[in-house]
């Protein structure tokens, strides 16, 4: 329609402009929107579907999840080492975040860039250098013997203790960065006013910054350990195939058991629990925030 | 309760690269007044206020309360209290935990000792229901006066108060002005006052220094300052003035007769006036008196636009080539007409003579 037509129709052709308005947006996700279904919610589908129907419809694959003393284990040990890395990123994070949030310019840039230079490398790279440092004949090794304080190679890889390593390691730059966002957002000023009112920098951090700080933790805390529940990477390189993590157990059913209905099941399991975690996140913190949002 | 402390600022200074904020600053302040710090924004009013507090270090010069330095005394020490822009209220904290902070971290008040003072400060800023909300729950004026109390309760030797009606809307902003001049009164504390409002400096204080560039352009009683501003940037931030070039045809003592643009002489008072030189005189529109009939002294001229402002008129009136600002009673103007000749007189005591320190904004000067 021409501007002069929509001029001489007056009203009908104010709802075609604001239909056109809505219009425009929808074109330029359409591109987006046709790839997440085609290669992403389709495939989703289908998990789903298969998890229920191997054989005819029936839940088996749901119960073998929820009984088997196996897939108890395997969640054990995945919450487990996700809620124990986490922690430890979020402890490493913190004082440097602190340091990127009350520093210069500088300094900030500086420290900022040794935080994202490992975020960028792969994290197949990352913990295949962990292989290579923590190996028998790995650095931390060699510098422990020639140091004279060990006899023999210390037992340091395929254990929990390297793929918590590992973990924190991989986890610490998204850690720092969601800990930075959530700390620039405190009002300094309020700290100034902790200042002058009598408290020291010590009380002014304690009593102040730092339970600001809190829904920032928590908000991080989330997010990482939703990220670390689906580690498989890391584990299948660095872990013990006695303590395996739930992604890994839905690699060795679907790759090697061909038991598809019960990888299904677990994925979907997965999925169902990070997305409620994702959720519980947006109720209380907003994802916005993890992009620059409003606060809710 | 515990009376102001003494404040004198010597010599202050400080920058920020290569450019001065605060320029070689001297000023007493009396135990217990009421100071402003006027100017415009970039003028050093806050940079002054910062290095107070002690969030700045002075790049030179000392700061001293009761005749004993602080500029080495980290803030938290200094006991000084502080009514912040944005308030800076502690959101997770009640109005009555903000409020009793300053006596948490100074004071070794025992509990009920600390409850009984916050409930007397939230009194004195009329809150005294409203201690448990948190301040988010609050409106801005409420947000303002709790930021008053905490400021006030560990009884602070100086009180610092950065622009604190800026974000308020004009009613509330004269109420707190009022209020504020209440519990100035109620407490007897020293006050520093940062405005770039000048009806807030000239109503709230019983001093007011106005800055300009880094540096003290004058320093005076609110009426000091409007009636006899020493130079023009005074003149001309204060209030509507009339500034017209002139030159000095003869001088003595308290009195001049200059000559200002069409060859007209007129009287005026000057401090110092040296016979010839180039000068600026300060005339207030609203000392000016409109006539519709010559006479001898008047100077006429025509009204070239009027503005109705409720309790008076503006009129912009040529003379010559110069635009003057007149301001009438609703009374006097209600008659006037855009076109009309009109003849202007003031008692010559109203006319100032300025020196000419820096150009005239319009660049008529000289």
């Amino acid at each position: 329609m021409t501007a002069l037509a929509e001029v001489r129709t007056g009203a009908p052709s104010r709802s075609s402009t604001a239909s056109r308005a809505r219009l425009v947006p929808a074109l330029l996700l359409l591109p987006c929107l046709i790839w997440i279904v085609v290669f992403f919610l389709w495939p989703l589908a289908l998990m789903c579907w298969r998890s229920l129907a191997s054989e005819g419809f029936s839940l088996e694959s749901y119960q073998v999840l929820f009984t088997s003393p196996l897939y108890t284990k395997v969640m054990i040990t995945t919450v487990r080492t996700a809620a124990v890395a986490t922690a430890f990123a979020l402890v490493l994070a913190y004082p440097i975040a602190y340091v990127l949030t009350v520093g210069g310019g500088k300094m900030r840039a500086l420290i900022l860039v040794f935080v994202l230079i490992p975020y960028w490398v792969d994290i197949i790279v990352r913990s295949f250098s962990w292989l290579i440092l923590l190996g028998d004949n790995g650095m931390v090794n060699k510098a422990l013997i020639a140091l004279g304080l060990v006899g023999a190679p210390l037992q340091l890889l395929y254990n929990p203790f390297s793929v918590l390593l590992a973990m924190v390691q991989i986890l610490l730059p998204l850690t720092t960065v969601t800990l930075f966002g959530a700390m620039l957002r405190i009002d300094r000023t309020l700290i100034a006013a902790a200042k002058i009112h009598g408290a020291s920098d010590w009380q002014a951090f304690r009593t102040v910054f730092f339970p600001l700080s809190l829904p920032g933790v928590y908000g991080a805390g989330l997010l990482v350990f939703v990220l670390a529940l689906g580690f498989y990477v890391t584990p299948a390189l660095l872990g013990s195939p006695r303590e395996t993590m739930i992604a890994q157990t839905i690699m060795v059913e679907a790759n090697q058991l061909l038991d598809w209905p019960q990888a299904s099941a677990a994925g979907a399991v997965l999925l169902l629990i990070t997305t409620s975690i994702a959720a519980v996140y947006n109720r209380y913190f907003s994802l916005d925030r993890l992009w620059g949002g409003a606060d809710k | 309760m515990a009376r102001g402390a003494k404040l004198r600022l010597r010599h202050l200074t400080k920058s920020f690269g290569a450019a001065k904020a605060v320029d070689q600053i001297s000023l007493d302040v009396a135990a217990g007044a009421f100071v402003s710090l006027l100017g415009p924004s970039g003028s050093g009013k806050t940079t002054t206020l910062n290095l107070i507090a002690g969030f700045l270090t002075p790049d030179a010069g000392d700061i001293l309360l009761d005749e004993r330095s602080i500029a080495d005394v980290p803030p938290h020490r200094r006991n000084i209290g502080m009514v912040f822009q944005s308030y800076s209220l502690f959101p997770h904290m009640t109005v009555a935990d903000n409020v009793g902070f300053p006596l948490r971290m100074r004071s070794k008040l025992s509990r009920a000792d600390a409850r009984r003072r916050i409930e007397e400060m939230l009194a004195l800023v009329q809150l005294g229901h409203l201690g448990s909300r948190y301040p988010r729950q609050l409106s801005g004026g409420q947000q303002q006066r709790v930021a008053m109390a905490r400021a006030l309760v560990s009884h602070p030797r100086l009180l610092l108060m950065d622009e604190p009606l800026g974000a308020l809307d004009k009613k509330l902003r004269e109420q707190m002005q009022v209020e504020i001049k209440r519990i100035h009164r109620s407490v007897g504390t020293t006050v520093i006052y940062v405005t770039h409002d000048q009806t807030e400096a000239l109503t709230m204080s019983d001093l007011v220094v106005v800055m300009h560039q880094a540096r003290i352009a004058q320093v005076g009683t609110p009426r000091a300052l409007y009636e006899a501003p020493d130079n023009l940037f005074v003149a001309d931030f204060l209030g509507d003035s009339n500034l017209l070039p002139a030159k000095v045809i003869r001088a003595s003592g308290n009195e001049a007769l200059v000559e200002i643009g069409n060859g007209k002489t007129i009287g005026a008072t000057a401090s110092a006036a040296a016979v010839g030189a180039r000068v600026v005189v300060l005339i207030r529109p609203e000392d000016m008196s409109v006539g519709t009939t010559p006479t001898g002294e008047a100077l006429a001229g025509i009204v070239k636009d009027i503005s109705y402002h409720g309790d008076t008129f503006k009129l912009d009136v040529a003379v010559g080539a110069d635009a003057l600002k007149v301001k009438v009673a609703r009374e006097h103007g209600a008659g006037m007409r855009p076109g009309q000749e009109v003849y202007l007189t003031w008692p010559s005591a109203a006319a100032r003579v300025l020196p000419v320190s820096e150009p005239v904004a319009d660049g008529e000067g000289g």
